[in-house]
């Protein structure tokens, strides 16, 4: 009986590992406060434009905020804001781990995180390397406004609410280097030529063998001993 | 040499369908195992001391885990560390996949094709693999497999479309074939007293490759993109050259130091000829026409295929629900394959001991009880929607649903005797097909989130459990009806037609049969027949 009590005090205590999750803030509550751009700089030609291809590694964003003047004075709490790249709806199609949701804690619309600025009503720019960790997507900018503790308050974003305009894509690195490649090679070859070394050689020998007659009659006497002492330890012979 | 007649050794039935996986029953007293004691300074033919106790085909009698001694104990762990890198790299890209996944940009959609694709090239590979070992040998058979899938695995590194990707992971499934080298090689090394926990041994600790990988893999992807500083979308890359370089040195170790008989190699040994083709079809027929193969077939696909499943989606799942780190996540999803380095040999062992007591009747009934308790924690699992419980479910129910492996291959072996090879490669075939099966119903459906698909698969895995209400053995009964009073001389007497039998080509079934008597439970032992004395010599 004591067992099925500690088993079950330990499945209580194991069931009550569940974490009490607050739900985080609903994104329907926050208002639109704050305007956004953001420009794809190309670091080569030093051009700038809205929408179109960035490419990681030589690209940069530069992107601006400001508080958009008809919600003055309702950034007495904002103290901090967040700047975050967020998949527009088609790279968000067949892929789960992209979904948006009203709960910000498991949104996961905009999981790459740019920056964080403090805030200011008149606004500020910030000029951000796209990293190398980016995947190749359709992107837009979203920026939140946080109080002191990271809890949304406001936010901007680049777009419309159907997150259809000014969406820039990103051309992600390949992850591909010709070194890789050889190395590939050069190991595979290995492989299989190592392999068909070893069955060429063993087949070499096998023929040696097989050609010596002395030694296939060898083998054979050999079995016969055998044969006849197997026979006499069980007492047939 | 071996004495001709009734008894007649494995040597002489080399190449006979089926043969492959004579004495993986460990029920063949007849005539595979030899109880003829040999002196302790047994030696094989080149005067070299076994040392370990050999019976007089020179397989062994014990097993030594700590041993590597030649060439028992070192066929065994070469065989399962063989098996063991196979799984390793079939399942290398799940714990990954979150890298993978935003560098090649892949939907849900090719997620499941690739995870569908790796699981299925080892259904033609396992089917070809029995002859190859038949024919040519399981060191052969094993090196050659291992080696010639090592370019799959590097291509792996250097994928950049989707198409690509599921590709190179259907190649790399071929390896999985290592599967029946691995227990065609335990088969040739150990005496029938011991094989069948040899072969639960190595098959449990080969299959934990899956969840070895799940641990390593993000651990050595963490190493080379933290440490050395690559870029995520190369360091993932670099990783698969573990995998590869790994088949490459067991490839050649094997070939170095494995032997596939405990005298030698096949091709030093002479070997007493090829065996009949014709039968083939016969076996073949035997093996299809029996309604208990496509039975178990079902049911393993709901065993090992929800276990391959797993092994494909658990990282994934518990990355995206629960908001881990993918090293996290990795460790997770290992638990689940490591879990059968116990749980699938004590399911073997939980169908001995539940036949020692109720005969064939309490096999069904143990295979039963396992999977339908792994099938309703694979639905808790979907259910769950917090981290504890659900790793302490997803343990719970791997034991359970390994356990249940182990225990079909308790069964397995008593369906046919004649097509035993046949059987045991559909049933293996079968566990492919489940897991293609449940990938593509729960896993690539835009519809279904990924707990709503664990839940599903559960739900499936019970029904398809409960097929086993069907399973019928004339002389043993099944899970809700008694025996009749045919004999299990008739059963498997039954296999050969009147022709063959009046050729007496049905002995080894018969010799079968009578050792198989043990299925009948301990209630009804006292009803042995009364023919006259078998002789063993």
């Amino acid at each position: 009986m004591s067992a099925i009590k500690i088993a079950l005090v330990l499945a209580v205590a194991l069931l009550a590992l569940v974490s009490v999750a607050e739900a985080g803030v609903s994104f329907k509550s926050l208002n639109e406060t704050l305007t956004v751009q953001a420009q794809i700089h190309d670091r080569a030609t030093n051009m700038t434009f809205f929408t179109g291809l960035a490419h990681v590694g030589t690209d940069d964003m530069v992107i601006s905020w400001a508080l958009n003047s008809s919600f003055a004075g309702k950034d007495a709490r904002y103290v901090n804001v967040k700047i975050r790249l967020c998949y527009a709806p088609v790279s968000q199609t067949d892929r789960g781990w992209r979904k948006t949701k009203d709960d910000l804690e498991k949104d996961k619309t905009c999981s790459k995180g740019i920056t964080q600025q403090k805030y200011v009503p008149t606004g500020n720019t910030t000029i951000w390397r796209i990293t190398k960790d980016v995947p190749g997507a359709v992107y837009f900018v979203r920026v939140y406004a946080v109080d002191a503790l990271g809890t949304e308050l406001a936010f901007g974003q680049t777009t419309d609410k159907a997150k259809t305009i000014n969406l820039m894509e990103i051309v992600p690195i390949s992850g591909r280097h010709v070194s890789i490649d050889i190395a590939a090679a050069v190991f595979s070859v290995f492989s299989v030529g190592s392999l068909m070394g070893f069955l060429g050689l063993e087949a070499i020998k096998q023929r040696k063998a097989n050609s010596k007659a002395g030694h296939f009659f060898r083998e054979a006497f050999i079995d016969t001993i055998r044969g006849q002492s197997v026979l006499r330890e069980v007492k047939i012979i | 040499m071996a004495p001709q007649g009734e008894n007649r050794t494995d040597a002489d039935l080399t190449g006979e369908p089926g043969s492959s996986l004579h004495g993986v029953t460990g029920h063949e007293v007849f005539p595979y195992i030899n109880m003829d004691t040999v002196p302790e300074e047994a030696t094989d033919l080149k005067g070299r001391k076994f040392s370990l106790p050999v019976d007089s085909e020179h397989k062994a009698k014990k097993l030594k885990i700590y041993s590597f001694a030649r060439p028992h104990m070192l066929t065994f762990h070469l065989s399962w560390i063989s098996f063991m890198t196979c799984f390793f790299s079939t399942f290398a890209a799940p714990p990954l996949l979150p890298i993978i996944r935003d560098n090649l940009g892949l939907t849900k959609t090719n997620i499941a094709h690739a995870g569908v694709a790796s699981v299925s090239g080892s259904i033609i590979s396992r089917l070809l693999m029995g002859t190859i070992c038949d024919l040519f040998g399981p060191r052969y058979g094993c090196a050659i497999l291992i080696m010639a899938t090592a370019p799959a695995v590097f291509c792996m590194s250097i994928v950049s479309t989707v198409d690509g990707f599921i590709l190179v992971r259907f190649f790399i499934s071929f390896a999985l074939a290592t599967f029946v080298s691995c227990q065609f090689w335990m088969s040739s090394m150990f005496n029938g007293q011991i094989v069948g926990l040899a072969n639960g041994l190595a098959a449990g600790w080969g299959n934990a490759g899956g969840g070895i990988t799940q641990l390593v893999m993000p651990l050595v992807y963490d190493l080379i993109a933290k440490n050395i500083g690559a870029d995520n979308f190369t360091a993932w890359r670099l990783a698969f050259f573990l995998p590869g370089c790994m088949h490459i040195v067991m490839g050649l170790i094997v070939l170095a130091i494995g032997q596939d008989l405990p005298d030698g190699n096949y091709s030093s040994l002479k070997r007493s000829g090829d065996k009949v083709t014709d039968t083939f079809f016969k076996v073949l027929q035997y093996g299809v026409t029996n309604y208990r193969t496509w039975i178990f077939t079902i049911t393993y696909g709901y065993c090992l295929g929800v276990e391959l499943t797993v092994d494909n989606i658990i990282a994934q799942y518990f990355y995206d629900r629960f908001d881990i780190n993918l090293t996290i996540a990795g460790t997770i999803g290992s638990t689940v394959g490591l879990m059968n380095i116990i749980s699938r040999p004590a399911g073997g062992m939980i169908s001995d001991m539940a036949a020692r007591r109720f005969g064939m009747r309490g096999r069904l009934w143990a295979l039963w009880t396992l999977q339908t308790i792994g099938g309703v924690l694979c639905i808790g699992l979907g259910l769950l929607g917090s981290l504890g419980p659900s790793v302490v479910v997803l343990v719970i129910f791997s034991i359970f649903m390994e356990a249940a492996c182990g225990a079909t291959f308790g069964i397995i072996p008593f369906i046919s005797r004649r097509s035993l090879g046949v059987i045991s490669g559909a049933v293996g075939a079968g566990g492919n097909v489940g897991s293609i099966l449940t990938q593509v119903l729960f896993f690539s459906n835009q519809s279904y989130s990924m707990e709503k698909g664990i839940m599903l698969m559960g739900v499936m895995a019970i029904a398809c459990t409960a097929v086993l209400f069907l399973v019928y053995f004339p002389q043993w009964g099944g899970m809700l009806c008694p025996p009749s009073k045919a004999t299990e001389e008739d059963y498997y007497g039954g296999e050969w037609n009147e022709a063959e039998r009046a050729k007496n080509l049905h002995r080894n079934s018969l010799k079968f049969a009578e050792n198989s008597r043990s299925e009948r439970g301990p209630s009804r032992q006292e009803q042995t027949s009364d023919s006259a004395p078998t002789t063993r010599v």
